[in-house]
């Protein structure tokens, strides 16, 4: 019972604290909506392919012109013109200087083809649909020398389009604002470990610590007490800028709460063990703030928190994996974009494991302390 | 019947000895004064009482129960007004007394009318829902006894409690102090103001170096030192004073300084008071007036420790 007392009065003084309550909630979603906003353009997956120009030259009378122009007409319809190369021109020069993104020979040999480096998407897409239009060619040159009367059959089938569309599923991904209300929302996870920091050791600065260590109860009652009233409040916290993220924001929180809220609650655990655990190590107030203020922009920074980090290598990396603002995130992402329960799990005792070296640290320097 | 006993209690940090075995029988009823000047043991014996220091040896007894194998139950019956103010300025005068009965477990209406009981004693009932950042220095340590006394316990500590309050709230803790003990409370009272202690304590010790020097009423105390008398000088505002030629007088014991007041404390026997006068017209020093005082408690304690209370 003297914990629960002790827990409450913990979370309704920190409520009446309004510079703690803002810097805990408008903080986060304020800049979740500004870089959401602003670097919307870094998290869209999408390309947009303008006109394709292809230059092509033929072989008087070559067997396949009467062809070739049908595929041209054909696609035109998908954005591909064809210009005839005049005598005078180099094709193979004018797609290097970049006037075409390809150039095209045909001759009785067959199809040769020159793609442009730079466009070099264009240049596969003409490529991709030059290899349908000569197996097509071939296919119905052949079904004409074995079985003429079926050629008409397999044209209809084959129709006179030479683009297929499919769709490849790829791992889908966070969009900005997506992206951004997890950051936040790990990010001022692990910020609970300012005020975590100054649980104890408040109380010595307001006298009341006297008070409480008088009082015929446990010091662990105290500790505990403590622990727990931090832990819900920042908790609460959580839940508040997660619940505003989705419902102002429109965040992609997932389809599975209980795994999402478990990372978070484990990483505000990690948070609060770590102040408490800090402020023990570190004698002096001033000492403690600035340790917890460097680790934590530290593993903000190369968290993610403030712009996504792809593709880091080697030094780098190690340091980002070191951050537990990347791996409560990642977990996150694993959770939500790939229903990944494991990773979500594994996080979640990572964190666990690591608050309890934190408070067992705690623990033993308050529990050799006279007083609290 | 004993409500605090004392045996040979030490406290050591480090090489430095702060409480140096010390004997103290506290009787159920009294208001005991405890008088030290700074560092000398005072605090760190009440912090060892309370509970908040452990010793180094000793023993301590409250209503005869040893407090390392009954702390509970110690604990249970003492409540402690420390002299720093130890209450939440973001929580109501309620809240505040409401929060730290609980901690003695008191639950539901008991606890409802222990909280109101302490704030009514304490002149705070209509300030109840006010938060303590908007209270009075005055105020703020009557919040600050409220708190300790909620639970009613058998022994209150008070440290300082007048410390930095205006006249009128001295005077309401004071009140309140002669309340408690008619209420059947024992109260321990440490103060620097050696008016406060003489008008309120029924006993007194007199700390020195972490051991009691004296102890007894104050009768007994000021008995001590008969062979004594203090000569008050007031001197013209300002002047500088040579404070070792004048302890060279035959008789005087102590000097001490006071803003324009200097106080001689000398032998009883030895007829100075020629030699006296005279230094101060060698020096210079204009004399306003000149007094022989009655001993008081502050003669006894700056005759047995040398020092002011202040100091």
């Amino acid at each position: 019972m003297n914990i629960i007392n002790i827990a409450l009065m913990e979370f309704k003084r920190t409520i009446r604290d309004h510079r703690t309550l803002i810097f805990m909630l408008a903080f986060p979603i304020v800049l979740m909506l500004i870089l959401g906003t602003a670097l919307s353009n870094a998290f869209d997956n999408t390309i947009k392919i303008d006109k394709i120009h292809v230059l092509y030259t033929e072989q008087n009378d070559s067997h396949i012109s009467s062809a070739f122009h049908t595929f041209i007409k054909e696609a035109k319809r998908e954005n591909m013109y064809f210009s005839n190369a005049s005598a005078s021109i180099d094709g193979k020069r004018a797609v290097k200087q970049d006037e075409y993104d390809a150039y095209v020979e045909i001759t009785d040999q067959g199809i040769q083809f020159y793609g442009s480096e730079r466009e070099s998407i264009k240049a596969s897409i003409v490529e991709g649909m030059l290899t349908a239009f000569t197996d097509r060619y071939n296919l119905i040159s052949n079904i004409a020398k074995e079985k003429p009367n079926k050629v008409q059959t397999v044209m209809a089938s084959a129709g006179g389009s030479y683009v297929k569309e499919t769709s490849l599923q790829a791992d889908r991904a966070p969009g900005s604002m997506d992206y951004y209300a997890m950051a936040m929302t790990t990010m001022i996870a692990m910020y609970s470990a300012i005020s975590a920091s100054f649980l104890i050791r408040s109380e010595r600065i307001r006298n009341t610590a006297v008070r409480l260590a008088v009082a015929p109860i446990r010091k662990m009652e105290i500790f505990l007490g403590k622990i727990l009233g931090s832990i819900a409040i920042n908790f609460v916290c959580i839940l508040i800028v997660m619940a505003f993220s989705r419902f102002a924001f429109g965040a992609n929180w997932g389809s599975n709460p209980g795994m999402v809220i478990l990372i978070l609650f484990t990483e505000v655990f990690l948070a609060v063990s770590f102040g408490l655990g800090i402020s023990y190590m570190i004698k002096s107030d001033q000492g403690t703030r600035t340790i917890i203020m460097i680790i934590l922009q530290l593993a903000s920074f190369f968290g993610g928190a403030y712009f996504k980090i792809d593709n880091a290598q080697g030094f780098l990396k190690l340091i980002i994996d070191l951050s537990p603002i990347n791996w409560a995130r990642e977990a996150l992402t694993k959770m939500i974009y790939n229903n990944d329960v494991t990773a979500a799990l594994q996080t979640a005792a990572l964190n666990v494991g690591i608050a309890l070296v934190f408070l067992i640290a705690a623990i033993t320097a308050f529990r050799k302390r006279e007083g609290l | 019947m004993n409500v605090l006993e004392i045996k040979n209690l030490t406290k050591k940090f480090g090489d430095f000895i702060a409480v140096d075995h010390m004997s103290l029988t506290i009787q159920e009823g009294e208001i005991f004064g405890l008088l030290g000047s700074n560092g000398a043991g005072k605090s760190t014996t009440i912090n060892m009482i309370s509970g908040l220091l452990k010793s180094n040896g000793g023993e301590i007894y409250i209503l005869g129960k040893n407090i390392a194998t009954h702390s509970k139950f110690a604990k249970m019956n003492i409540g402690i007004v420390p002299q720093d103010l130890a209450i939440y300025e973001d929580m109501t005068a309620y809240e505040n007394v409401r929060f730290f009965a609980g901690l003695y477990g008191l639950r539901g209406t008991e606890l409802r009318a222990r909280v109101e009981e302490a704030l009514e004693f304490v002149g705070l009932s209509d300030k109840q829902k006010s938060y303590p950042k908007n209270f009075s220095g005055g105020m703020k340590r009557r919040l600050n006894i409220a708190c300790a006394i909620a639970h009613r316990p058998k022994l209150i500590i008070m440290d300082e409690p007048t410390v930095g309050i205006d006249p009128q709230s001295r005077n309401y803790i004071l009140n309140s102090v002669r309340k408690l003990n008619e209420m059947g409370c024992t109260i321990i009272y440490t103060s620097h103001y050696m008016e406060e202690v003489e008008e309120l304590c029924t006993r007194i010790a007199i700390v020195d170096h972490g051991k009691v020097i004296a102890e007894g009423t104050k009768e007994q105390l000021k008995a001590i030192i008969t062979d004594t008398k203090e000569i008050w000088v007031e001197v013209k505002t300002g002047e500088p004073m040579d404070e070792k030629s004048l302890k060279k007088i035959k008789g005087v014991n102590t000097v001490t300084v006071e803003e324009n007041i200097i106080k001689i404390i000398s032998q009883a026997e030895i007829n100075n008071l020629n030699q006296i006068i005279q230094f101060f017209m060698n020096h210079g020093l204009e004399i306003r007036s000149l007094q022989e005082q009655a001993p008081n408690l502050e003669t006894v304690f700056l005759t047995l420790t040398g020092r002011n209370l202040r100091d």
